[in-house]
C-alpha cells in the first residue's frame, strides 16, 4: 500500500465504458473510494458499473476543485452555485452517485439544492416540479388538508 | 353469451390488477434496495479487481440488480425524482425541510406524504428548532402532531408576552381562564388566586408600569393532550431582571387558556451577568 498520495494515480471506469484517470488525493474525496485505496484494492481500474461517464465526470471536476489549493474560497462558492445549475435528469443522477461514492459535500450541496426547490412552493407547483403525481381522492385531499392546515398561519 | 362476456371483463381487469400490482411491487422493490444495490456493485467492483475484503458497503450479490439499477434510473429520467429517491437519500434529504415545506411535501401525493410524515424526521425537526430534551419521549400521536402542538404552544406564549408589552387588559382577561383554581404570583412575591384577583392584578401592573420591552429565552414547553407547561428566563433591562417564569396551559372548547403564572426573580451568578452584558 502507497503511503505517499502525491503521485498515485486511480482509475475508474463509469458505465459507459469511460476511463478517468485522477490523482488519489482526488479519489479520496470519495470515501467509497477511500476505502478502497486504504484496502489496497485501488491498483487496477476501478469500475463503477452505476455511475454514468457524464455525471463521473462532474463529480471527478468537483473533488478536483476541492482539493486544489490556489482556488479561493470565494471562487469555490461561485463554483459550486455555478455547478448545481442543472436540470432534473442530471440533479437525480448527482445525487445517486454522490450517495453510492459517499462525496459527503456534494451530496449536502446537492440536497440542499433539492431543498431549496421545494421550500415555499405550493404543493401543486412541487407537484410539477418534481412530475408528482397526485393520487389522492377528494376527501383525502381535505383530510390532508386539516392535518396540515396548523403550519400554514 | 353473457357469462362469457362478463368472463372476458374479468379476466382482463384481473390482468390489469396484476400487472399494476408487478409494477408496484417492482417499483417499491427498486425503492427498498438501495444499500444492497449500491454495496453490491461495491462488492462486485471489488472482488472483480482484487480478492482482498474491502470494507465496502456489504450487499447481496445478485445479477439482475444491475439490469435493474439502470430500468430504474431510466424510468426516472422524466419521472418522479422525489419517489424514486432512495430511502436513506429521503431521510437526509428531509432533514434541510423546514416544517412549511415538509407539510406541502407531504401533501403532494399518497408516497410523499408517508416519507414527509415520517417519525423520525419529525423529532429532527423538533430537536432542531425547539430543544434537544425530551429526546426519550415517546408522543401518544407521533413527533409530527407533537411538534405541531408545541408550535401552537410556543406562538401562545409569545402571545402573553405581546399582551403585557401592549398593557391590554381585554386580551389579558380573554387570555386567562376563567376559574377558581388560576393563580399568579408576579415578580414582586405576591400570589393572586382567583381569575378576578388575577386579572386585577395585572391591571395594577398595566397601570404602574410603562411599556416594557423585554426578551424571552430558553423557552421549553411541554405539551399533554390537555394541559401544557412552558418555562422561560426573560431579560428586561439592568435595573430589573432576568426573571425565570412558569406558565401553565389548559385546553378547554378548542382554545388554549393561561391557568398559571409564576414570576421569580433568577439568581444571578457570573455567568448570568456576563449573558446580560452580551445581551
Amino acid at each position: 500500500m502507497s503511503s505517499s498520495k502525491s503521485n498515485k494515480i486511480v482509475k475508474l471506469e463509469s458505465s459507459d465504458n469511460k476511463t478517468f484517470e485522477v490523482e488519489e488525493a482526488v479519489a479520496v474525496q470519495s470515501e467509497t473510494l477511500k476505502n478502497m485505496v486504504d484496502d489496497g484494492c485501488a491498483n487496477d481500474t476501478i469500475p463503477l458499473p452505476n455511475v454514468n461517464g457524464k455525471i463521473l465526470e462532474m463529480v471527478l471536476g468537483w473533488c478536483k476543485k476541492h482539493v486544489d489549493e490556489t482556488v479561493t474560497g470565494d471562487e469555490l462558492n461561485k463554483y459550486e452555485a455555478d455547478f448545481l445549475d442543472l436540470d432534473q435528469a442530471d440533479l437525480y443522477g448527482l445525487l445517486m452517485a454522490a450517495n453510492f461514492l459517499n462525496v459527503k459535500g456534494l451530496l449536502d450541496r446537492v440536497l440542499q439544492r433539492v431543498a431549496d426547490m421545494i421550500k415555499g412552493k405550493k404543493p401543486e407547483e412541487i407537484r410539477r416540479i418534481f412530475n408528482i403525481k397526485n393520487d389522492f381522492t377528494p376527501e383525502e385531499e381535505e383530510e390532508i388538508r386539516l392535518e396540515n392546515a396548523w403550519a400554514f398561519d | 353469451m353473457d357469462s362469457t362476456q362478463y368472463f372476458l371483463v374479468a379476466a382482463t381487469v384481473t390482468a390489469l390488477c396484476f400487472l399494476l400490482a408487478l409494477h408496484a411491487v417492482r417499483s417499491i422493490a427498486f425503492s427498498r434496495a438501495p444499500k444492497s444495490e449500491g454495496g453490491d456493485f461495491a462488492t462486485s467492483a471489488a472482488k472483480r479487481v482484487c480478492n482482498c475484503v474491502c470494507s465496502c458497503n456489504g450487499g447481496f450479490a445478485d445479477g439482475d440488480m444491475v439490469v435493474g439499477a439502470a430500468a430504474a434510473a431510466e424510468r426516472v429520467t422524466g419521472a418522479s425524482m422525489m419517489e424514486q429517491l432512495v430511502p436513506e437519500i429521503t431521510t437526509h434529504a428531509l432533514s434541510y425541510l423546514d416544517y412549511p415545506s415538509l407539510c406541502r411535501l407531504s401533501m403532494t401525493n399518497s408516497l410523499m406524504r408517508k416519507a414527509a410524515n415520517d417519525d423520525n424526521a419529525w423529532k429532527a425537526l423538533y430537536h432542531k428548532d425547539f430543544t434537544l430534551e425530551q429526546d426519550s419521549v415517546t408522543p401518544a400521536n407521533g413527533w409530527k402532531a407533537y411538534y405541531a402542538a408545541t408550535r401552537a404552544i410556543v406562538n401562545i406564549n409569545a402571545e402573553f408576552f405581546n399582551i403585557i408589552k401592549e398593557r391590554s387588559i381585554q386580551a389579558m382577561s380573554h387570555f386567562w381562564r376563567n376559574a377558581d383554581y388560576v393563580k399568579c404570583v408576579h415578580a414582586s412575591g405576591e400570589l393572586f388566586s382567583g381569575y378576578n384577583a388575577v386579572v386585577q392584578s395585572w391591571q395594577l401592573a398595566f397601570n404602574w408600569e410603562h411599556g416594557v420591552n423585554f426578551q424571552v429565552r430558553d423557552v421549553r414547553a411541554r405539551v399533554l393532550t390537555d394541559m401544557a407547561w412552558v418555562t422561560m428566563k426573560t431579560f428586561v433591562d439592568i435595573d430589573s431582571g432576568p426573571f425565570n417564569v412558569t406558565n401553565i396551559y389548559e385546553f378547554h372548547n378548542g382554545r388554549w387558556y393561561m391557568v398559571h403564572h409564576h414570576s421569580s426573580v433568577m439568581l444571578m451568578d457570573a455567568e448570568v451577568e456576563q449573558q446580560l452584558v452580551h445581551a
